[in-house]
Parts: C-alpha cells; sequence; structure tokens
C-alpha cells in the first residue's frame, strides 16, 4: 500500500519510495529511507497529509505520498 | 596572519542559528518559528577575550547534498577559505534529525563545535542528554547553550578559540565491533565509519584522487561524495575509475549514517518521552479536515479587526497630538513673522505630509504585533499545509501562500522569502501575485478614504479590500496556470515545528523594526517627496504662483487625465497623488494633504475640509472606492520592484509583472468607477 491509503494515527514502515531523483534526495536527507518507521497524523483530507518520522512532523504533499510503499510490518 | 576567525554558523532550519547569532552580534535579525526565516547569508562580528570573531549567519539546510539552492549556496560558503571554524547549531530537542547534517560537517574536515541549542526544551520534556557521551561519539565538542536566554555564549566561543586549528577529532569511543574485512580500523579515526563494503571504495577512490589531485585535501569527504554521484564534485574532480566500480552508493551511506545516529540516540538520550502531545492536541485542530480553514480565516479577520478597531482608536489621541502641534507651529510662526511661503512650507509640505503620516503608526504596529504572533508560535507551517489543497488547484504549492501572508506587512520580505519554493515557475508566478496582497503601507490610504467617505461602514470597506487583492491574487494564479498548462506538483515537503509561546524579545525585535523602517520611510523618502510636492505645486513654468492649477503638478497631472477619467481618477490632484506614491504608497496620503493644502487631514476637522474640497471637483465615494482599489492592485513601491527585479534577475519579466498589474488596477478601477456610478 501506498503512504496516501494508510490511516491517520497509524505507524508504518518504508518499503519502497520511487520519486523523482532531487525530491527522493531531499527526503533521504531527511531520513526517510528504507525501513524508517513513520507515523501519520492526519489523513483526512484528499491532498497533503501530515506525518511524523526520525522524531519531527513534517507536511507533505499527494504526490510524495502515493509513492512512497509502506507496511504495517518492518520487513526489516 | 589575521587573527581575525570566520565563524560560520550551520543547521538545520528552524533551530535558532539566527537567535544565536543576534545574541552574539547584537543584531536584531529576525527570527520566527517556521523553517526557512533566513534566506540569506548575514556577517557580523563579536569579541571574545580581545580577539574579533566574523561571525557567518547561513540558511538552514538539512544536509550538504546540492539538490536545493540554499544547500550548494551553503555548502560552497562552508567549504571557501571564507569559513575557519563550523559552528554546528543543533536543536537538542531533535537529536535525530540535526545529527544527520553534523555527521556530514565533521565528515568536510573543518573544525567543528556543536552547540546544543534549546536545551531548556529538553528539560521542559524530561528528557536527558548525556553531555558526557556524546562529544565521546562524535569527536567533536558539544557545549550546550540557549540562545534565547544568552546562556553558554562565552564558553561556545572558547570552544571555537580552542578548536580552530584541530582538523582531527577528539577521542573517539565507539562500542560497535571492529571491521571484518577491512584492512584499516577506522573507528578511532573517524566519527563515522561505513560498512567494509563502502569503505573499501572509499581507499580505492582515495588512491585515485592523490595520484590526480595531489595538493587536495581531505580525500575521505571527495570520495564519498563519487560515491553519492555529486555531480558538481565529479565535474570538479575528473577520474577515470577503475573498470567494474560500482559507484551509486548514496542510499547505503545515508542509511548507515542513519543507522549510526540511532546508536547514538540510544546511548545519549534519556527519558526519551515523546512528551509532545501538546502540539498533537493544538494539531487536531488546526490542521483538521473541517476546521483548519476557517481557523486561518477567522484568525486572519481577527488579525485586521484588532489593526483597525485598536488601531484607529489609538489613532485618535495621535490626531489630537498632531492637530495641536500643527496649531501651535502656525502660531508660532506667525508670531515671529516667518514669511507666508516658509509657514506653508512647514505647515503644508512638511506636518501635512509627515506628521499625517505619523497617525497612522498604531495601526502598523498592531498589524506587526499580529503577524509577529503568527510567525513565532509555529503556526506559519501549518498554513503552508491548510492552504496546499487550495493552492494547489491554482496551481501552485501550499508552501507559496507564505511569502503570500508575509505580503500582508511588507512586499519586500515577501518577495525574498520566495526563494524557499521549490521551482522558478511558483518563484514568478508567487512574485507576480504578491503584491495584490495588500501591503501595510497601503493600510493609511483605506483608513483615511474609508473613513471619510463610508463612515460607519469603514471598516467593511477596508476589509472588501484586503478580499479583493486576496482574490485577485487566486485568479491570477488560476488563469497562469492554465495558460501555462502546469499542473500542481503535490510535492509539498515542509517542517512542522513545535508549537512555543511566542517570546516577547523575538516580537519585540520584530515590531520595532518594522516601527524604524515606517518612521525612516516617514522621515526620508515621505519627507522628501513632500517636499517636492510641494515644490511643485508651488512653482510652475513661470515661477512662483499663487494659482495651483498653473504648478508644474497641475501640468503633469493634467497629461494623464484623459487615461484617468473612466476610472473616476481623472482628477490631476489624484494623479499627482498616484504618480508620488511610488516612492511609497503611505505617499498617497501625504500627498493628498499636501495637494489640498489641508495639513491635518488625517483628523476629523481635516477629514470634512478634504470632503468638502473632494466633492466641490466631484469626488464621491464611487471615485473614493476605485481609487482604494487602483492603489491596492498598481505598481507596488520602488523598494518592493526593486527586489523584484533583483531576485527575479529579469528586467524584461519585472517590466511584464509592472504592465500587468498597472493593466489589472486600471481595469477594475473602471469597472468600478462606471458599474457603481450607475447604481448610486
Amino acid at each position: 500500500m501506498t503512504l496516501k491509503q494508510g490511516k491517520s494515527n497509524q505507524s508504518y514502515f518504508v518499503t519502497n519510495i520511487s520519486l523523482e531523483l532531487n525530491l527522493m534526495r531531499r527526503l533521504e536527507a531527511l531520513g526517510l529511507t528504507q525501513g524508517t518507521r513513520i507515523l501519520i497524523l492526519n489523513n483526512e483530507k484528499k491532498g497533503s497529509l501530515t506525518v511524523k518520522f526520525r522524531g519531527t512532523r513534517f507536511a507533505i504533499g499527494k504526490h510524495i505520498a502515493q509513492n512512497i510503499e509502506v507496511s504495517e510490518e518492518s520487513q526489516l | 596572519m589575521s587573527t581575525q576567525l570566520n565563524v560560520g554558523f550551520v543547521g538545520n532550519p528552524n533551530c535558532g542559528k539566527t537567535t544565536l547569532f543576534n545574541a552574539y552580534t547584537g543584531a536584531n535579525l529576525k527570527v520566527a518559528n517556521w523553517p526557512g526565516v533566513t534566506v540569506e547569508k548575514k556577517e557580523g562580528k563579536t569579541t571574545f577575550e580581545n580577539e574579533t570573531y566574523r561571525l557567518i549567519d547561513l540558511p538552514g539546510i538539512y544536509s550538504l547534498s546540492s539538490y536545493t539552492i540554499e544547500e550548494s549556496v551553503s555548502r560552497d560558503v562552508i567549504l571557501s577559505d571564507d569559513i575557519d571554524v563550523i559552528v554546528n547549531v543543533v536543536d537538542a530537542s531533535s537529536l535525530e534529525r540535526n545529527l544527520y547534517l553534523t555527521l556530514q560537517l565533521i565528515e568536510l574536515g573543518k573544525p567543528v563545535v556543536v552547540a546544543l541549542n534549546m536545551m531548556d526544551i529538553v528539560k521542559e520534556r524530561g528528557m536527558e542528554l548525556d553531555l558526557h557521551r556524546l562529544p565521546e561519539m562524535i569527536g567533536v565538542p558539544t557545549i550546550p547553550v540557549s540562545a534565547t536566554k544568552k546562556r553558554g555564549l562565552s564558553i561556545l566561543m572558547h570552544a571555537v578559540a580552542h578548536h580552530k586549528d584541530k582538523k582531527t577529532l577528539g577521542p573517539l569511543v565507539h562500542h560497535h565491533g571492529g571491521s571484518e574485512s577491512h584492512p584499516h580500523d577506522h573507528h578511532r579515526e573517524y566519527a563515522m565509519v561505513y560498512s567494509d563494503e563502502i569503505e573499501d571504495k572509499i581507499d580505492i577512490l582515495t588512491k585515485e584522487l592523490k595520484k590526480i589531485y595531489p595538493d587536495s585535501s581531505n580525500y575521505r569527504w571527495l570520495s564519498l561524495k563519487y560515491l553519492e554521484a555529486d555531480k558538481k564534485i565529479k565535474n570538479q574532480y575528473p577520474l577515470s575509475l577503475p573498470p567494474g566500480f560500482d559507484e551509486g552508493n548514496e542510499k547505503e551511506i545515508i542509511k548507515e549514517k542513519y543507522d549510526f545516529i540511532e546508536e547514538i540516540v540510544d546511548e545519549v538520550v534519556a527519558n526519551k518521552s515523546e512528551k509532545t502531545a501538546r502540539t498533537d492536541k493544538i494539531d487536531h485542530y488546526l490542521t483538521s479536515k473541517w476546521l483548519g480553514l476557517p481557523i486561518f480565516l477567522g484568525v486572519m479577520a481577527l488579525v485586521f479587526f484588532f489593526t483597525f478597531t485598536i488601531g484607529d482608536w489609538l489613532k485618535g489621541y495621535f490626531e489630537i497630538g498632531l492637530e495641536a502641534f500643527s496649531d501651535m507651529t502656525i502660531k508660532g510662526l506667525t508670531a515671529i513673522h516667518t514669511s507666508p511661503l516658509l509657514t506653508s512650507l512647514l505647515v503644508d509640505g512638511i506636518i501635512g505630509g509627515v506628521g499625517g503620516i505619523l497617525t497612522f503608526l498604531p495601526n502598523i504596529v498592531i498589524l506587526f504585533i499580529a503577524l509577529a504572533f503568527l510567525e513565532d508560535s509555529g503556526y506559519m507551517a501549518r498554513v503552508a499545509f491548510v492552504m496546499d489543497d487550495i493552492m494547489s488547484f491554482l496551481g501552485l504549492s501550499g508552501r507559496a501562500f507564505l511569502p503570500m501572508v508575509l505580503g500582508f506587512g511588507c512586499t519586500v520580505p515577501a518577495v525574498m522569502a520566495t526563494r524557499a519554493l521549490e521551482t522558478k515557475k511558483d518563484r514568478v508566478k508567487t512574485i507576480l501575485v504578491t503584491p495584490f496582497m495588500s501591503c501595510s503601507a497601503k493600510l493609511p490610504v483605506y483608513v483615511l478614504f474609508s473613513s471619510m467617505f463610508f463612515g460607519r461602514n469603514a471598516m467593511f470597506v477596508s476589509y472588501s479590500l484586503y478580499v479583493l487583492g486576496i482574490a485577485l491574487a487566486i485568479v491570477t494564479s488560476f488563469v497562469l496556470s492554465k495558460i501555462d498548462g502546469t499542473k500542481a506538483t503535490h510535492s509539498l515537503l515542509i517542517e512542522l515545528p513545535e508549537y512555543k509561546s511566542p517570546n516577547i524579545r523575538t516580537i519585540t525585535i520584530y515590531v520595532w523594526e518594522k516601527v524604524k523602517d515606517y518612521l525612516t520611510k516617514a522621515g526620508t523618502v515621505i519627507f522628501v517627496a513632500s517636499i517636492l510636492l510641494w515644490i511643485l505645486l508651488n512653482f510652475g513654468m513661470t515661477g512662483y504662483v499663487t494659482d495651483v492649477s498653473q504648478s508644474l503638478a497641475a501640468s503633469i497631472g493634467k497629461i494623464l487625465v484623459p487615461v484617468f477619467k473612466p476610472t473616476g481618477l481623472g482628477h490631476w490632484q489624484i494623479i499627482v497623488a498616484l504618480i508620488a506614491g511610488l516612492a511609497a504608497k503611505e505617499v498617497v496620503v501625504s500627498s493628498i494633504s499636501v495637494l489640498f493644502s489641508v495639513s491635518n487631514a488625517t483628523t476629523a476637522a481635516g477629514m470634512s475640509t478634504l470632503i468638502t474640497t473632494l466633492s466641490g471637483i466631484g469626488f464621491g465615494s464611487v471615485n473614493a472606492y476605485a481609487l482604494m482599489v487602483f492603489v491596492l492592485l498598481y505598481i507596488p513601491c520602488t523598494a518592493a520592484v526593486a527586489t523584484i527585479h533583483r531576485e527575479l534577475k529579469s528586467t524584461k519579466t519585472t517590466l511584464l509583472i509592472i504592465t500587468y498589474q498597472l493593466a489589472v488596477a486600471w481595469f477594475l478601477s473602471f469597472l468600478i468607477f462606471q458599474i457603481g456610478s450607475r447604481i448610486f
């Protein structure tokens, strides 16, 4: 499933990110890599959502969230 | 050798670099609680034990890659000889995020001193940091500081002084096992040691680099950049790699760094409680699907409500003072038999022009206090989130809304804040519409004309102008996105900082800087403009004239009367005021006072004189509204135009923007006047 399909107040683990190179690099620099635990704070809206990973909250756009694959279980 | 040491302040966005910089240099640079406030590097000086330190405050960055403008700019500055020691400002309450940049900085090979900021928040949350273990693990001195309370400042400078030459790291003690196949044990040498596979590759690259670039330094860093496929470094140091050498290890490098950070955090942070519930509770409402937008609109309405009501109430007292001063001056000047010409210059020109503008100070102060609260609380970043869906519909990112909110204060910093936007197209579009967000300098125009012509409905009339400006910004961006066919990228990415109670000092600095700007403007631009205008009004082709309609100003204004006639602004005095308003928008008000020689135009008595005069030339409430709309939309002041030009680096685009704004202003006031004068 993608991050955009996730539920609010639920934690997931990143399994794959496939985005434009510069976006991907920016996310990676923020510590969002494969295996990172990500908590969805608010995914009520159609578009952007708020998440928390590595101790910091972020607002991220729909496009980013639709291209991050997550699973409920850690695969590592 | 010069003794001056160059110290660069580097750190994540919103970690308190600028607050720390201000604490050292006594500067009053703007700080706020949203990422991206500092967009330019700033310099200042401080002395510590008789030595001068040159401090450089850099924009916040998350990493040293070169994927965003700020990052590559900051990296170039850090790498240049311009910086001797790096002070890495770290938000201690968010070590996991901040240490990533720290590890990259240490790898650069320049002396690094870590300033652990926000220790008070760490305490507040019941967390504890092992300040003994942390430097052991990363090999650089770590000094706890409080930028807001100015604690730890001299200890930090002391550490800087002592570590300025140390390129090797301090004692490193790591508990993870040594290497299995890699021939070197790096754990005593480097803070960040990678897996054997990567360490082997670093060795190969280092050997090759040393052969071709023997004069270079820090091969380890260059090798790492090679493995991260950093284009800039690869072009700078071309290298023919051994056949079969597989680069492209960026993912592993990042991951291994974060693995090491997890190790550090595990050992260093005690009571890692998630006691951040307050921010989550507030966000539950402020970022909620249904309440987010209404709350934001309510907040903005409140901002302007305070600006107009409390501001106007205080303004009353300023007016009484001005009137008394004006009367006194006239009496005094008459008593000492000053020539009527000089009296006119002093009373009509200077007091009328500059003094009139000063009475609006309370409105301006309250507007900026409100904006400072918004910016310092942490709410601004949420605004980007709340507005993202609407902005996406307009083909922009939610982040583009932040410069627009700043535009309510002043267009100049708002235009500069567009630097944080991801794409050039977004920047141009945002810069085009930001001047439609009515800036504080236009406020005096609304307050004066709406209270003159609309009495009890004055506040709603002023509101309507703000709404009109926002509506036009929306329509413009929407039409533009349809024309150039760009779809929103939906790629918003912004950190949402913890909420904090606004800091009184921060707000005081913020507001004081704005007040100072306003007073300076009154004393310079508006002062000169008022005198110039007085001269243009009292002198004609033939010298001193008694009939203003024969003056130079009148002849200039009259040329343009036919152009402005359809918009209801076809009076030479109004046109002259609008031209003068290009210097600064408040000048429209000061010019009206000078043009109609009403030295106390902003007071009740002055207003009634002015209304009578204006009605005399057929200027009624519909004309007044058309005028306010024109002022809202036409070319921003010269300072804003200069900033737009500097930021876009294109005369053509700047001219296009100005032309568009002028055209919109003319057309809208035309519509309002034509329709309005048929109804009323």
